[in-house]
């Protein structure tokens, strides 16, 4: 009796215990679980979260703007910036002098740092966005505002003289995208992508002081500084353009990251009608420049005292990212010395449909920049017929060399000294008048190559003279739409840098 | 009887709890699954006021602090490569763990010891606030609040005898409130030298330990017992003011210190080639050590002489001899105009053996460009030879100046000290918001005891830095005296009406410094509206 009654009450004990533990451990598991997700919740709060929790005393300091304020973290950079400006110093010296090189236009011989300090501001970040546009990527744009007090000084040689060109109270502001690449592997990033936002623009600002000499030495030397500046910005870092940075110890490929080849655009520069009248005497002999990017520009021939011509002319372009690319025409006046622009347009690549074809008419503008349009005038139009065709893998490719190629050949060019740069516009092949217009900055070697330049500094000095006092002019490097009033489309002054958009992966 | 029955009744009892366990734990245990699901997460907006109440203790930092910084940017760059991080981190941790776990199993008669799971779930950390402290030391202090109320499944199973028992871990959570220092900041990528890990407080820890589906944790008063062990563990190592330390850059290089010093002697040039239209050339060399400041070094002339003998010796300190490179010009004299350059030619430090004086004969050439100097050669004529001697001689360790870390410590007066005295020290590292009526020119001057030093000018500048240092060698500990440091500006302009102008001064009781042995602060300037100076003070004493 006593055993049995003994196992009885053993039994129901023990599985008492056993349903006592079994609930304690139910209740701690979701003591943890419901903790676990209080903080995932608290984790990202938005401004109505706050406001359900906090009532009427929600706190005043507390905003949730787009991009993020990180104050601490600019707290940090200005108390680093004295040793990160002078570690930095040498990493630009070494990578951007190169650079300067590449791009340099074609009647400054040597193009170096003879100076550089950073000063001792640091750079503001305005605020930081994280999103993750795609799987396995994070972007990470940073709004980085840098009035500076660098010290920069560029040793510049032109043909004659050598002078030593100070940029003064340089001025950043731009949004900077970083992507990182995830990875599975420890450190979990692959790649890093960095570039400047398009929209909105990237402005540098400076000033340009020779140092003990005169700007004027050189004629149309800010210009070429300006230009220079520019095409180094537009054509290495400036979305859709970017530098891919592999992160050591994964072997990955980089290559879905790198700006390729996307598509084909077939342009036909069919007429232009009504256009503007520049010359006293008869009409103006128009020509088109049409590029998608600056380095590869194409011109058609110039048809002369004609303000309807028909150029019935087809190029093929390549465009590397449709949704953010434009095709930019521009129509100009030829003419002794300087060439006139008539009007620009630029036609957005992200409306045109793949493998269909469309006649398009534009009408002219006469600046880019909608804050300094003045006259409402007709300028005129042009018909074009767009045809856009997508790559596949082996034309992708083969478009890859070919671009290549005609770097290379450029290269070779100019460091033969036949072109002054490795930016001058190539006339189609077959275009003859076009080869011959490209020749005043090639065949003709440098010294005809100053006088172009000189008389766009005539031209840019007169409209500058009224601006600037003294030696001093400002470049708004970024801001100047490719051709402003004050240069020249494909000879002398505007053909700044080559670029190379092949080398950008370093 | 009675007797007999008690002793059968605990007998029963016992038996009958095993079995009550058995049946317990196979009736409510044993049946629970053990994978661990994601916590169904519903939007705040949905929460009951209950839950509200309770989340309320958990309210992150940066909500109830004005001084904590939000850093949801940061969570959600986590956030996102949280998946990644995950599979990254269990990849380590099991390729780490197992060169282990089989080098130990034979030991212990184990078949084996795998892992049936390994994931830190999917609920990554989230930082609750951010703070920086500023101080006047090269050093950067950040404390990030993290809470990480994570939901991770690892699973171990262990084999032996036939048997199998797996030991889960459920649940972790942890929190801690880390500060990170870097320190010191150095002038080279990426800026720091090390890093400096430390709790502020003891970190809260909790998790769930399952043993064959059973959580030992939930057995009352074990949890509080682990708990604590593991707090007082983790507190023994970590808390503050101990430190974990991280090394990432060695200080001394990254400073780019001169590590050793180079001998150059000039001997002579041989077969020097005419410039003058008159009479010989008239040489000299002039030398220099790339990524060196230090300006470039010349011999004397020889006039009319073109295979002169020099014979002169140089120094240069070398701070990186595997890149570092020496660059010889011979130049012609002139008494009026330009100095015509003879030739040129370099020598890479590399090439060097250390402590062996090597003799170099080197052909000169024009330039220095490999394209142009193969035409050079066939072209021209020699346009001579320039013979060196060089001997490189590295620090041995002792005589390695000071690292840069020994700022902390103050350093010792120099040999040579009277017993009594010491060596004072004032490193003017920079001023805010000087501003002069005229012009801002700002530099410092500072008097001691009749002895006077300045600073370099800085031009045109608010915030001027200058980091200079000065000593002054004293045969007793200045007690008694005060030190008087100004900030003035010189106009740039010469024959203007305002020449020279005082931005402020401050005045520094010695006493303190010498109590103190190290004041490094910044201090407001009298006569000047918003001033302020930084200045570190130090008084070395003899050993």
């Amino acid at each position: 009796m006593g055993l049995i009654s003994g196992i009885f009450f053993g039994v129901i004990f023990g599985v008492v215990l056993m349903a006592g533990w079994s609930r304690m451990m139910r209740h701690r598991t979701s003591k943890r679980v419901s903790k676990a997700v209080d903080m995932k919740l608290l984790g990202s709060l938005s401004r109505d979260d706050l406001k359900k929790i906090c009532g009427d005393n929600f706190p005043e300091w507390i905003s949730f703007p787009a991009f993020e304020q990180v104050k601490w973290l600019n707290k940090l950079l200005s108390k680093m910036w004295p040793y990160v400006a002078e570690a930095a110093t040498m990493v630009i010296r070494e990578s951007v002098e190169p650079l300067l090189e590449e791009y340099r236009p074609a009647a400054i011989t040597s193009l170096k740092f003879s100076k550089l300090t950073l000063g001792n501001v640091a750079p503001k970040i305005e605020g930081i966005r994280v999103q993750s546009l795609k799987e396995g990527q994070i972007t990470m744009d940073i709004d980085l505002r840098w009035g500076g007090n660098p010290n920069i000084i560029l040793g510049v040689t032109a043909l004659v003289a050598s002078i030593p060109i100070q940029l003064k109270d340089l001025q950043v502001f731009t949004v900077v995208r970083v992507i990182f690449q995830l990875a599975e592997e420890i450190p979990c990033i692959s790649a890093v992508v960095v570039a400047l936002l398009a929209e909105p623009e990237p402005r540098i600002d400076y000033t340009l002081k020779a140092v003990g000499g005169s700007l004027t030495a050189i004629p149309g030397l800010s210009d070429m500084i300006d230009d220079t500046v520019n095409s180094i910005v537009k054509d290495m870092l400036q979305w859709p353009h970017r530098i891919v940075v592999p992160i050591g110890g994964i072997p990955v490929d980089t290559s879905e990251l790198e700006l390729k080849p996307q598509g084909k655009l077939t342009v036909t520069v069919a007429r232009a009608s009504n256009l503007k009248n520049k010359e006293l005497i008869g009409k103006s002999d128009p020509y088109a420049v049409i590029f998608i990017r600056p380095v590869f520009k194409y011109k058609t021939n110039t048809i002369e005292n004609n303000l309807n011509p028909v150029w019935d002319q087809t190029f093929e372009l390549i465009a590397e990212d449709k949704e953010t690319q434009f095709l930019t025409v521009e129509v100009y006046d030829k003419d002794v010395g300087q060439d006139e622009r008539l009007g620009l347009v630029k036609l957005p690549l992200s409306g045109l449909e793949s493998e269909a074809t469309r006649d398009i008419e534009l009408n002219l503008l006469a600046s880019l920049d909608t804050l300094k349009v003045k006259d409402k005038k007709d300028r005129g139009s042009i018909t074009l017929k767009v045809h856009y065709h997508e790559f596949n893998k082996e034309e992708q490719l083969e478009a890859l060399e070919e671009e290549k190629r005609i770097l290379e050949e450029r290269k070779k060019l100019k460091e033969a000294g036949v072109i002054g740069s490795t930016m001058d516009a190539v006339g189609m092949v077959g275009s003859g008048i076009g080869a011959g217009v490209g020749l005043v900055g090639t065949g003709l070697n440098s010294g005809v190559g100053m006088v172009g330049s000189g008389l766009g500094a005539v031209g840019s000095g007169l409209s500058k003279a009224g601006k600037f006092m003294g030696r001093t002019i400002t470049g708004h490097s970024s801001k100047r739409s490719n051709g402003s009033s004050s240069s020249t489309p494909v000879n002398s002054v505007q053909d700044n840098g080559g670029a190379k958009p092949l080398k950008q992966q370093e | 009887m009675g007797f007999f029955s008690t002793i059968l009744g605990f007998c029963g009892f016992g038996v009958g709890i095993s079995l009550g366990l058995v049946i317990g734990y196979l009736l409510f245990i044993y049946v629970q699954p053990s994978d661990v699901k994601d916590p169904e997460i519903r939007p705040l907006a949905e929460q009951d006021p209950n839950a509200m109440q309770r989340m309320l203790p958990e309210i992150p930092l940066w909500v109830k602090n004005p001084d904590f910084d939000r850093v949801d940017w940061l969570n959600r760059f986590i956030e996102y490569m949280w998946p990644f991080l995950d599979k990254a981190i269990c990849k380590t941790a099991k390729n780490i763990a197992k060169p282990i776990i089989e080098e130990q199993i034979p030991k212990y008669k184990i078949d084996s010891v795998e892992f049936e799971t390994l994931t830190l779930g999917s609920l990554p950390p989230t930082f609750q606030g951010m703070k920086v402290y500023i101080t006047e030391e090269k050093e950067l202090i950040m404390e990030p609040c993290i809470k990480w109320a994570a939901n991770p499944n690892v699973t171990v199973a262990v084999r032996a005898y036939g048997l199998k028992a797996t030991v889960q871990v459920v649940d972790l959570q942890v929190f801690a409130e880390p500060r990170i220092t870097l320190k010191p900041l150095v002038p080279s990528f990426p800026c720091f030298a090390n890093i400096f890990v430390s709790l502020m407080e003891k970190p809260h820890v909790d998790f769930g330990l399952k043993l064959g589906g059973a959580d030992l944790m939930s057995i009352p008063g074990l949890y509080r017992f682990v708990q604590e062990l593991i707090k007082d563990q983790v507190a023994n190592m970590y808390l503050w003011p101990k430190t974990l330390v991280v090394p990432i850059l060695d200080p001394a290089k990254a400073h780019r210190r001169p590590i050793g010093i180079l001998h150059v002697k000039v001997v002579r040039a041989i077969g020097l080639r005419k410039k003058d239209l008159l009479g010989a050339s008239d040489p000299y060399v002039k030398i220099k050590l790339s990524d060196d400041k230090v300006p470039s070094k010349k011999t004397t002339v020889k006039h009319k002489n073109l295979n002169p003998e020099w014979g002169e010796e140089f120094k240069f300190s070398v701070r990186d001899p595997q890149t570092q490179v020496l660059e010889f010009n011979v130049y012609d004299w002139e008494q009026v105009g330009k100095h015509d350059k003879m030739g040129m030619n370099v020598l890479p430090l590399k090439d060097l053996t250390p402590e062996e004086p090597k003799t170099f004969k080197l052909d000169l050439c024009k330039t220095l460009t490999p394209s142009q100097e193969g035409e050079a050669a066939q072209t021209e004529k020699s346009r001579g030879q320039l013979e060196v001697e060089l001997l490189y001689k590295p620090f041995s360790e002792d005589e390695m100046p000071k690292g840069f870390g020994e700022t902390q410590t103050v350093q010792k007066a120099p040999e040579g000290t009277p017993a009594s005295g010491g060596l004072l020290v004032v490193i003017v590292h920079e001023a805010q918001d000087v501003e002069g009526k005229h012009h801002t020119n700002p530099y410092v001057r500072i008097f001691f005891r009749g002895e006077e030093k300045r600073t370099k000018q800085v031009k045109k500048n608010r915030d001027p830095r200058w980091g200079e240092e000065f000593t002054f060698m004293l045969e007793e500990p200045p007690v008694r005296d005060k030190m008087h440091v100004e900030v003035l500006s010189t106009s740039t302009r010469i024959g203007l009406l305002h020449p020279k102008e005082s931005l402020g001064y401050v005045e520094i009781q010695m006493a303190d410094v010498v109590s103190n042995k190290r004041i490094n602060d910044k201090f407001h300037l009298i006569d000047s509206k918003n001033g302020k100076i930084q200045l570190e003070l130090e008084w070395r004493t003899a050993p």
